[in-house]
């Protein structure tokens, strides 16, 4: 059935590659086979015929596949893109960076002969666990993807009748697959990521457990407040690879498997592995509290399934508007700087019964505005995107209104310059020079702002310098200047910093970890030319170093933006309070509720740091032509 | 399994291992098989105890395992104890503690779900599955009721799987499900609205004639349709559109309370009901496409499947819904798994626009939107990798666009592909200075490759040209990127080397990778700077050497250069530098010559490897450099290619290491097989090259058990006083003994005789002769060769040894087997010395007789060429026997044979032995050093005439020893005569004369004679001596006075022959002179007088045992 997504087994995997929870939907597995059998009655003398394998493997089994497939492929979600070291049959070979995340394994069971092609699982890694979804496809699919990985030709040209992508567009159960995988690996963590709505009074609240007692949450259950915005992309991922191989493995952790949370959410989520609603709070509630008499249904309209109870209190209306700046600053005349802000405006109704809010967006066509995505809530009439008027049905809690993508209206709010040169092997000499806030009016306050200099592969002894503003602290592998300190925000005028100094570090060690080198060259090169004849021609030491370094540079995993490791940077952080910095906006006063209740609408925004990289103006730094249609 | 059962499970701890075991598989859930009474019924009794905290996880159990747990022949009973503990528990009221609604929900769904995996509508009584409906519609026939709406929206789900599974199940009531569907209002009606559209949507796929609206068959109690089971024709009855249309419009009310997964099942049913209906497409557009701008990935799915159902309706929004892809992938909230996947549905979506039948133009419009998607500096390398590709494959799209309409978009012409593919690498650039095992490197050639092959597929009804791909403009620029990357960063020489792998490796591709290297073989040698660095090319000179396409001269002048200028560098310090580089230079030779004709490298290489051999400062290298020299001077071609390759070629290691396992001790498994040696002889044959005349089947030795032992105490009283202990002094035994020193000094130093003038130029002549004849008692002596061949038959050596090439599928001369390294050992109990081995570096197996099939003809020719020889001499190895005889016996040479098979076996054994015949002892007698040629004839004809008279009986010479050579031995002539009439005609004596002694005539004489010999021209050199009467006086006067008359009464016994003699001495022609030198130190004279019938050969030596093979050499000599 086309369309539809059912799943037909998931099993969730430690990081010792062992099974700890699985769960078969033996409906849906009736269906696969009857689809199997049709499929072998059809394709009487298919020669991929025996691709197609009939049954689901035991715990057993798959910590057993899972485990080949890591040692075939080099880590848990494998290479993605075709190596040398790709076999034929494996994911690898189709060369596509999906399949770090649509993956299949091969089980070793003898009787089943060759058909043996487990696909496709939908990966996703998180803290200890690996959490493997099996969607239900269709036989012909199964085959069609054992084609792709089975070619024995140089790879899938753009062009050609059966690709991936194809495959992947016919199969919404893929797609159904990955959302499951994320409801799950929330549960599984315990970190069910919220919204964050912040309101004058109190710094954030909370979700819709809260809004159904009182904001006083419930005890027994154990789910993890929601703290963070859950701006996924936000995190620093530069700044955590310190030193050391991006993790391409489960981290370890020492939380246990709530099975039965898991059991409760699966049979309500999905009671046949069909997904039905995987809003996990909703379900959550709804084990939790049930419903009593006095939950009584709206008389005339039907209840979303997305909103199970209706709010009841007193009653209000709040917006954050949440903006991510990211930025390349390069201070070169040969890259232009990038800087693109992405935002959402995060939302709590505490409102009665199920009504409608509509308001215009301000600053919609002033502001360059890229991307704007909705939650489904909302009733976005066609072709209006651009008509910046909203109306929405809000579901309960707390929840992410709009989505947008966006250019910064005021310009960067930290610009100016990072340069470090290598004295001597050992010292760098660096100085920043830095504009804050820079045609930033009030209400924009700046809350804090550090700057951060990683040297995740060296490790500094001391450290020479004083900034003109701000202080200055360092650990083993970084120095941190915190220009702005929480507390003393910077409103209404700008500042200039500037910081000259020197950083020592010890002497540059190669760890002669050879895993990564051996990996594309087979083997060592025994009479070590090349640094023998470089050493000669080398201009400078700091190139020298550079090259030096280099030569034990890990490969990155093909999530991360490029290797980190491999360039000097700096990295800023900031908050800022008071409006976006997109020129997005929402005036209460224009907010109106249907059927009319008076309700206080109230309205904050925050925009914070994301990769925020000063690049070092003398050394290398990444880049990207940006499109220019 | 004999284990006795394991203990009943009763705690919830015992049932946790029990479902671990079950979920673990293998042996730890088959020992609870044999459990009785069986675990479903331990379970359900557990299930139903009021205090029981597991019973969630072991009813999910239940339903996970039902295929084992409920065995079809115990299957009624299980299932009726399973309805009716859903029966106890559903109706028990909650007490939120041991009945919850968790627990209710729980056994409902685990209930169907198992009835439906057991198919119990089949396999058991209907009833069981009607009583189960039963109970779900009393569940759920309580709309808006409060406490249990979700229990209800639970059992709507049940019976939603029910009808799945047996579609139809439920349309006679399908009216009271729409009533219910209508009243229900709290968050439980999706479910009910699913319940009913699925109820539709069977209706709908089994167009069954049933009203929607009908609601006069009760709910309860519930019977199943006859339709269910099948037992009804479908498809010809009339569905009720006008109800179900209605019913349609219902459910389009509604798409807003569904939750994305709740929309997903909606739309995967609204879709091909509305085609079966034959509803507007675009009201579905209207209803559903807002969903493009929800953030949900599902909701977004929804849509592109919509669009791909109902394409048509969609006509316009095609730019949009490309738009609404692109942006979603530059969502950075979304997890990074939808980003990729937004792509990917980019790339499927254009890809069906581009299938489809559109316009050019709109495409082109709708495509080009694709060049929006640059990766940007922050976007994971993963997204950075599929946004190439998607630029990869907007250009493609747009210049399969091209021909059709006007060509002004950016993208149109070739050099804006490149700007693309330039611009979009930026993101990627650090490849260039990063290590090569970045991943930054990885999606750069994986882009590379994307560009590179572009449009062309691999199906084989591909209409892209290989022209056309050679002339793009991304082709050009990608390979002249490629040169000056090589150059420029000599790291990335090996990813660069696996690319261009991998287009080798593929079958369509091959030739791009092909000309990549053609291009890097033309562009890279002038380019390149001659010092230690040139190494890091070597991968890729490999891959050069490796390409048949490549000329290897370019390539090989370089390494000769290379080769010169480590042999210029060498000093002290670059000792292991040296090894490394040679030994590499060599490595790529040794690709070559695996590669490549041999003739095609011959002039080049030989001249490199000639070069090593000569000056190279390392000895291992001159050694491995001599021997590819000599493999390539000795071994033809493809047996060539095959003895290279044996090893595993592994890239990346020290040639050196290669040619050590090649030419290292074969490995252990090849003992010699004994059984598969027994019959070589049989098929591996030393023939000689010129047959024998005389099949000797007898050889006469003095002295049989002489040879092999050195032991002094065989040559008994014939010893001489003063033999050594050597091998020689067996030559004691023979009678004509050299004289001893010792006896010199006895003997007086000038004989008591008189000595006439004639006597002592006999003398002087025969002194002369003598001392030109080693001694090989103390020098090497005289060495008599005996040419032969080496053979095999293919067919049946492969029959014994299983040749490789066979089977591999090659053909003609490659299929051939071969032998390699052959030594051949000789040895043997006549007199000749010890005889040196013979090696054969490699032989080729002769062809079946019958083998010759005309394709093979082409291959046989080039070999031939190359080995300027002709074709049979390709499965012929000349071997030369070379005896050192100490006495000019015939005798058998054994030969034993040791060589390799293909495979490594070794092959021992003893072959046919070769006989030695008297005339192959036959030497032209040695010629003074300084005598001048011209005299040459008449100096054989003296010699001649000396040895006659000194082996006459009453020789004046008799006494006397003559010096050998180096003067430490001596000879004396011991003459003996005999003579042998041939009956004969002149013609065919003068033809065999001509034959098989042309070396040996020293003179004709007598005019008709002469006249005849000379006309024929073959003969040459020799004296002519015309003068018939003083020849005949020459002879007479010898013949008469010592020995005609009792020559001729000795041989003539009967009274008539005695006539016809001297009829023919009367009617004599002339006479032939033959002197033949019989090695060591020995001579046999022919005086061969010819009459027109027959002729007298007189016969005289020095050596009397060779008289005994004379006379049947000369009858097969002359008359046969």
């Amino acid at each position: 059935m086309a369309g539809d997504c059912s799943i037909r087994a998931l099993w969730i995997l430690n990081n010792l590659d062992a099974v700890v929870f699985s769960r078969r939907f033996p409906v849906v597995e009736k269906r696969w086979r009857a689809a199997c059998h049709s499929e072998n009655e059809s394709s009487g003398d298919d020669p991929v015929k025996y691709n197609v394998f009939s049954s689901l493997p035991s715990d057993l089994e798959l910590a057993a596949a899972f485990a080949d497939r890591k040692t075939r492929e080099g880590s848990v979600r494998g290479f993605g893109i075709r190596v040398s070291q790709s076999k034929e049959g494996s994911d690898s070979w189709v060369d596509d960076p999906i399949t770090r995340h649509i993956v299949g394994f091969y089980l070793n069971r003898e009787e089943e002969g060759e058909n043996n092609l487990l696909w496709p699982l939908a990966l996703h890694i998180k803290g200890p666990y690996c959490i493997l979804i099996l969607p239900l496809v269709e036989p012909k699919h199964v085959k069609a993807y054992a084609r792709l990985c089975k070619r024995s030709d140089c790879g899938n040209a753009v062009m050609a009748d059966e690709k991936l992508s194809s495959l992947l567009l016919d199969l919404p159960s893929i797609t159904g697959a990955f959302m499951v995988a994320y409801a799950i690996g929330e549960i599984v963590t315990g970190d069910v990521a919220e919204p964050e709505v912040v309101v004058s009074q109190s710094p954030s609240v909370g979700g819709l457990l809260d809004s159904l007692t009182g904001s006083i949450g419930i005890s027994g259950i154990s789910r993890a407040k929601p703290i963070a915005a859950p701006v996924a992309s936000s995190a620093p991922s530069g700044a955590a690879a310190v030193g050391a191989l991006a993790p391409d493995v489960p981290k370890s952790g020492s939380r246990l498997l709530d099975k039965d949370a898991l059991r409760s959410f699966i049979s309500s989520a999905m009671p046949f592995g069909t997904p039905l609603d995987l809003s996990y709070s909703n379900i959550f509630s709804i084990k939790a509290n049930g419903f009593s008499s006095l939950d009584i249904p709206p008389q005339d309209l039907k209840q979303p399934a997305w909103k199970p109870y209706l709010y009841k209190g007193k009653q209000r209306l709040l917006f954050t508007i949440h903006e991510t700046l990211h930025a390349a600053m390069y201070d070169r005349d040969e890259i232009p700087d990038s800087l693109s802000v992405s935002g959402q405006i995060n939302c709590r109704a505490e409102l009665e019964g199920l009504p409608d809010v509509s308001f215009p967006l301000k600053g919609v066509s002033t502001s360059k505005i890229e991307v704007l995505s909705f939650h489904p809530c909302s009733q976005v009439p066609e072709q209006n995107v651009d008509k910046q008027a909203l109306m929405f049905s809000p579901p309960l809690g707390n929840f992410v209104l709009m989505r947008y993508q966006a250019t910064c209206s005021l310009g960067p709010p930290v610009k100016g310059f990072y340069q470090l040169s290598m004295v001597s092997e050992d010292e760098g000499a660096f100085l920043f020079k830095l504009h804050l806030m820079q045609g930033y009016k009030s209400p924009l306050t700046m809350e804090f702002c550090n700057v951060t200099m990683p040297f995740p592969r060296r490790k500094i002894l001391s450290l020479d310098g004083t900034p003109s503003a701000g202080t200055v602290s360092n650990t083993e592998h970084s120095v941190e200047w915190k220009i702005i300190t929480s507390g003393r925000g910077l409103s209404g005028k700008s500042i200039e910093a500037t910081f000259p100094g020197t950083v020592r570090f010890s002497p540059w060690q190669t760890p002669r970890s050879t895993s990564f080198r051996s990996v594309l060259e087979g083997t060592t090169d025994d009479d070590s030319d090349n640094e023998i004849e470089n050493t000669n021609n080398m201009v400078n030491t700091e190139e020298f170093l550079m090259e030096k370094m280099n030569e034990d540079l890990p490969p990155v995993d093909l999530e991360e933006p490029f290797s980190w490791l491999a360039y000097n940077y700096a990295k800023v952080s900031f908050k800022i309070v008071g409006a976006s910095v997109s020129g997005i906006s929402i005036d209460p006063k224009s907010v109106s509720i249907y059927p009319t209740v008076k309700a206080p609408v109230e309205l904050s925004s925050q925009v914070t740091s994301g990769d925020y990289i000063l690049w070092n103006t003398l050394g290398k730094c990444p880049s990207a032509v940006n499109a220019k249609v | 399994m004999a284990e006795k059962p394991p203990p009943k499970p009763i705690s919830p701890q015992d049932w946790e291992s029990l479902v671990e075991d079950f979920q673990h598989g293998d042996s730890r859930r088959e020992k609870w098989r044999s459990l009785s009474p069986s675990v479903v019924e331990l379970a359900l009794s557990s299930i139903l105890k009021k205090e029981f905290p597991f019973k969630i996880p072991l009813i999910i159990f239940l339903e996970e395992f039902s295929d084992l747990l409920f065995p079809p022949n115990s299957l009624s009973s299980l299932l009726e104890r399973l309805v009716e503990t859903l029966r106890v528990l559903v109706q028990s009221p909650i007490d939120g503690i041991h009945v919850t609604y968790a627990l209710k929900e729980q056994m409902m769904v685990s209930m169907t779900s198992i009835l439906i995996s057991t198919n119990a509508v089949e396999s058991v009584e209907a009833r069981l599955t009607e009583s189960v409906v039963e109970l779900l519609l009393v569940v759920i026939n309580r709309p808006n009721h409060g406490p249990d709406r979700h229990a209800r929206a639970i059992a709507c789900e049940c019976l939603r799987e029910l009808e799945k599974a047996y579609p139809c199940l439920l349309s006679d009531i399908a009216g009271h499900l729409w009533s219910l569907c209508q009243s229900e209002r709290t968050h439980a009606s999706q479910s009910y609205i699913l319940l009913f559209t699925t109820v539709i949507h069977s209706i709908v796929n089994r167009k069954l004639n049933v009203s929607v609206l009908n609601t006069s068959v009760p709910l309860v109690p519930f019977n199943i349709p006859q339709w269910v089971s099948g037992s009804e024709k479908e498809g010809l009855l009339e569905l009720n559109y006008k109800e179900l249309r209605r019913a349609m419009a219902f459910l389009l009310e509604w798409p807003q309370v569904l939750t994305p997964c709740g929309m997903m099942v909606f739309m995967g049913m609204i879709m091909p009901l509305a085609v079966d209906l034959d509803l507007q497409p675009s009201m579905l557009k209207v209803q559903f496409f807002w969903m493009i701008y929800s953030f949900d990935p599902l909701l977004y799915h929804v849509v592109l499947i919509m669009y791909s159902r109902f394409s048509e309706a969609f006509n316009d929004q095609e730019t949009e819904i490309v738009g609404r892809l692109l942006l979603f992938s530059l969502e950075l909230q979304q997890y990074l798994v939808f980003r990729l996947l937004s792509v990917h549905w980019l790339m499927g979506f254009l890809n069906g626009l581009m299938v489809n039948g559109e316009d050019a133009e709109k495409k082109k419009s709708v495509v080009e939107t694709g060049f929006r998607l640059y990766p940007s500096v922050f976007d994971p390398l993963s997204l950075k990798t599929l946004k190439l590709d998607l630029l990869a494959f907007c250009s493609v799209c747009i210049d399969s666009l091209k021909p059709q309409t006007v060509s002004d978009m950016i993208v149109g012409d070739g050099n804006s592909v490149v700007k693309l593919f330039q611009d979009g690498l930026v993101s990627v650039s650090a490849f260039k200075w990063m290590p090569p095992w970045s991943t930054e490197t990885a999606v750069a050639f994986h882009t590379f490759h994307k560009f590179l092959i572009g449009a062309s597929s691999h199906s084989d009804d591909d209409p892209s040209t290989t022209t056309a791909l050679m002339e793009s403009a991304i082709f050009n620029h990608l390979k002249g990127m490629l040169v000056d990357l090589i150059l420029e960063f000599q790291r990335l020489v090996p990813v660069i080397v696996a690319f261009i792998d991998r287009l080798l490796g593929c079958q369509k591709h091959l030739w791009l990778g092909e000309r990549l290297l053609q291009t890097i073989d033309a562009n890279l040698h002038p380019r390149v700077v001659i010092d230690y660095r040139l190494v890091s090319y070597f991968p890729i000179f490999d891959r050069i050497a490796e390409n048949q396409t490549i000329p290897p001269r370019r390539l090989l002048e370089l390494l000769t250069k290379f080769m010169a200028f480590l042999v210029e560098k060498h000093g002290p310090g670059t000792g292991v530098k040296s090894w490394s580089r040679g030994s590499k230079v060599l490595g790529i030779c040794r690709t070559m010559l695996t590669h490549h004709q041999s003739s095609r490298l011959f002039l080049g290489l030989s001249r490199l490897l000639a070069f090593t051999c000569l000056y190279f400062p390392d000895l291992e290298v001159r050694d491995h450099a001599r021997i590819y020299l000599r493999m390539l001077i000795c071994v033809p071609g493809m047996k060539l290619r095959g003895m290279l390759n044996l090893g595993e070629q592994l890239l990346g290691i020290s040639p050196s290491s290669h040619s050590g396992s090649f030419f290292s001790a074969p490995s252990p498994r090849h003992y010699p097989d004994v059984k598969k040696s027994k019959n070589i002889s049989s098929y591996i044959h030393l023939e000689r090259m010129t047959p024998l005349l005389v099949k000797q089947s007898w050889s006469l030795s003095l002295l049989p058990l002489g040879v092999g032992s050195g032991k002094p105490d065989f040559s008994g009283g014939f010893k001489d006083t003063e033999a050594t202990t050597d091998e020689r002094d067996l030559d004691a035994n023979i009678q004509f003994q050299t004289i001893s020193e010792d006896e010199r000094i006895d003997k007086p130093e000038a004989p008591l005789y008189v000595m006439d003038s004639k006597v002592s130029e006999i003398l002087e002549i025969l002194r002369r002769h003598f001392s030109c004849i080693p001694d090989f008692k103390h020098m090497p002596g005289l060495k008599v060769n005996i040419p032969c061949y080496l053979r095999f038959e293919s067919e049946t050596f492969n029959h014994v040894w299983g040749g490789e090439s066979s089977k591999n599928g090659l053909h003609g001369v490659d299929a051939l087997p071969a032998i390699y390294a052959t030594v051949l050992n000789f040895s043997s109990l006549a007199q000749y010395g010890s005889i040196p081995s013979c090696h054969i570096p490699f032989l080729l197996g002769q062809p079946p007789m019958s083998g010759y099939l005309p394709g093979e003809t082409d291959s046989l020719d080039i070999i031939a060429k190359h080995d300027d020889s002709g074709e049979e001499e390709i499965y012929k190895a000349p071997v030369m026997i070379e005896l050192e005889p100490r006495e000019p016996t015939p005798g058998v040479v054994d030969v034993f044979i040791e060589t390799n098979g293909e495979d490594g076996q070794i092959i021992t054994g003893q072959l046919q032995s070769i006989m030695v015949g008297i005339e192959d002892l036959f030497l032209k007698a040695i010629a003074p050093p300084d005598i001048r040629e011209d005299v040459l004839p008449d100096y054989y004809s003296n010699l001649f005439n000396a040895l006659w008279d000194a082996c006459g009986t009453t020789s004046n010479t008799g006494r006397e020893t003559f010096p050998l050579k180096n003067g430490k031995g001596f000879a004396a002539v011991n003459g003996t005569r005999s003579v042998k009439l041939l009956e004969i005609p002149t013609d065919s004596l003068i033809h065999a004369t001509e034959r098989y002694l042309i070396p040996f005539v020293v003179s004709v004489s007598g005019e008709r004679l002469v006249n005849m010999v000379k006309d024929r021209g073959i003969i040459t050199d020799i004296i002519w001596k015309d003068d018939d009467s003083g020849l005949l006086l020459d002879s007479i006067t010898s013949v008469t006075s010592q020995d005609t008359t009792p020559l001729y009464l000795t041989f003539v016994d009967n009274e008539d022959e005695q006539e016809s003699r001297l009829n023919i001495s009367k009617r004599s022609m002339g006479c032939i002179h033959v002197l033949i030198f019989l090695p060591p130190k020995f001579h046999l004279l022919f005086q061969m007088e010819v009459s027109d019938a027959s002729t007298l050969v007189r016969i005289r030596t020095d050596h009397w045992p060779c008289l005994a093979y004379i006379d049947d050499y000369l009858e097969a000599l002359f008359l046969s």
